[in-house]
């Protein structure tokens, strides 16, 4: 008992992010409107369509429309279901704005749904520019006495949806295997400082187990993928870089197959270990960096973090990296044993 | 000091070794023509991107076949006996050396049987050549390295193969992406930074290379 409460804090820990992540609803959210363009100087009925909203039930719905720092209210609401809001908004002949096509904002807020807001929601066309009488004649209503979301919910994205939970499972994939792999190089080191046959099995066990994680990494991701890019698997760098590094430590188990003296096969299979990983550094952390990629955290490409990645997602999210890190500890050591069991057994024999 | 003279040794041992063995060297140079030369038939006349690719396929099949032999080529007693002489250090650092010399070489030959079969649309010409050199470089750590490991086995080239191939990815898309650039095919100012990623990545590896390097040899 004593020596297994890490086994057990990290199956909990799995077990808690997992219901956390999965039963935790999203906040409401606008997944689109209909129409999205209009003309200035004409009024303009839209329909807004919600993700987990209350139109129906909110007593005291409002909508706005915002463009630079003005804001206009929305009239004649009528919901038609919690999800459905028609809305009517009456656009002036001049707008606050030095463009021909102005891309406007729609913000949504009620009392039980607090502030919901889609960006770029209605494109309007203006026949002629005239900044300075746009803004005198343009009716400013502010956001005012808005009211918040209670309760405990992940941020709703308009790409992403309810794949957002996907963060727990897929990237602390990622983080668990690079954990055990830099373990891994340890032992390995460890391997060739002081040439205990045990260190090579560890190291063994340890990338064998990542090698398992980075493919359900990939799996994940590419469900991912398929919904929020709409293929399994693009040409995309870090994508790439990902098979590559996979083809690697495939390369580190034909080498260890390919000896049949034990302890050459630990020495060299170390040495692959340590060069492999520090190639891996430029490949999975320079490389996507310098070009364009989809992926995000890279590129230009805002990655989760800042405001998509709340208090409420690192919850779930933080506890799932050191729950999926001890498992895969666990699995690695269960293969340990196994392989110091056969050494002591099976080849004396 | 020692160090210096124990690697300008060796490499003229190795020199001396290819010059009596001519064969290695010329069915090294015959391999990169003859496959300019099927390229070449099977594809007929070709854009600058698809030059650019093949130009670095070819050469990294060539120098993976000119490499694989590095510690092959002399039998393991006589490698024993290098052992006794020389530091560990200075055996990888004179082969590393060494076949920068013969990847840079076999780079100007796949260059000139390119240019020779098709035109050739480098457009900077002394970028190209510093960018055979900096390929030769990384080609020549990273391949010299792993070939030290698969000496060590007995399925040397495949296994030379599958364990070089995912290390040098990183080395050669930089390697494509500044050929590119000296193709004219794209207009980067700030390829120096591709340069100094790359020069990093060999200083990584070559220091690894060293610092492993005397794991590997002790039998």
């Amino acid at each position: 008992m004593k020596n297994n409460w890490w086994k057990i804090l990290g199956v909990l820990l799995i077990i808690y992010a997992l219901l956390f992540g999965v039963l935790t609803p999203l906040k409401p959210g606008l997944p689109s409107v209909y129409p999205f363009n209009g003309k200035s100087g004409e009024r303009l009925d839209l329909t807004i369509e919600g993700y987990n909203t209350h139109f129906k039930e909110a007593k005291n719905q409002r909508v706005w429309l915002k463009l630079a720092d003005r804001t206009m209210l929305g009239k004649a609401l009528v919901a038609n279901s919690n999800n459905s809001l028609k809305v009517s908004f009456d656009i002036p002949a001049l707008l606050p704005t030095t463009d021909t096509v102005a891309s406007l904002t729609l913000i949504t807020n009620n009392e039980i749904d607090g502030t919901s807001i889609l960006p770029s929601a209605v494109f309007i066309k203006q026949n002629q520019i005239d900044t300075l009488t746009a803004i005198n004649t343009w009716a400013n209503s502010p956001l005012e006495s808005l009211h918040s979301y209670e309760g405990t919910a992940f941020p709703y994205r308009n790409v992403l949806g309810e794949t957002i939970r996907n963060l727990y499972y897929h990237v602390s994939l990622w983080f668990a295997m690079f954990i055990m792999l830099t373990i891994a190089v340890v032992y390995s080191i460890k391997y060739l400082r002081n040439g205990n046959m045990n260190d090579d099995h560890r190291a063994n066990a340890l990338i064998a187990i990542s090698v398992v994680y980075g493919l359900l990494g990939c799996a994940t991701g590419s469900i991912w993928a398929k919904h929020t890019w709409g293929t399994w698997w693009t040409a995309d760098v870090k994508l790439n870089m990902s098979a590559i590094f996979m083809l690697i430590y495939l390369a580190y188990f034909v080498l260890r197959g390919s000896f049949q003296d034990e302890i050459k096969r630990a020495r060299l299979s170390s040495v692959y270990n340590i060069f492999a990983f520090a190639s891996l550094i430029p490949l999975l952390f320079v490389i996507p960096r310098l070009v364009d990629s989809l992926h995000p955290g890279n590129g230009g490409n805002p990655g989760f973090g800042g405001e998509d990645l709340d208090n409420t997602m690192r919850m779930a999210f933080y506890p799932m990296i050191i729950g999926m890190t001890l498992l895969g500890l666990w699995i690695s050591d269960l293969r340990y044993r196994l392989a110091v069991l056969r050494d002591k057994f099976l080849d004396r024999a | 000091m020692q160090i210096i003279s124990e690697i300008v040794f060796l490499i003229k041992k190795d020199l001396l070794l290819e010059w009596r063995q001519k064969y290695a060297i010329w069915g090294i140079l015959l391999y990169v023509v003859s496959t300019v030369f099927i390229v070449f038939i099977s594809t007929g006349d070709i854009p600058a991107p698809v030059w650019n690719i093949l130009f670095w396929i070819i050469i990294l099949f060539a120098s993976v076949n000119a490499v694989v032999k590095s510690f092959v080529q002399e039998n393991s007693q006589r490698q024993l006996y290098y052992y006794q002489l020389a530091h560990p250090l200075a055996i990888i650092v004179s082969k590393i050396i060494y076949n920068i010399g013969l990847l840079f070489i076999l780079c100007v030959l796949n260059y000139l049987a390119m240019t020779i079969v098709y035109e050739s649309p480098v457009k900077r010409l002394e970028l190209f050549w510093l960018i055979l050199f900096l390929g030769s470089v990384g080609f020549s750590i990273t391949f010299t390295f792993v070939s030290a490991i698969a000496s060590k086995a007995d399925n040397s080239s495949t296994l030379m193969a599958i364990l070089t191939f995912p290390i040098v990815i990183p080395i050669l898309g930089i390697l494509m992406t500044l050929s590119a650039n000296a193709l004219g095919l794209i207009t980067d100012t700030a390829y120096t930074n591709d340069i100094y990623t790359l020069l990093a990545i060999d200083g990584i590896l070559l220091g690894l290379a060293v610092i492993l390097f005397p794991f590997l040899w002790k039998d």
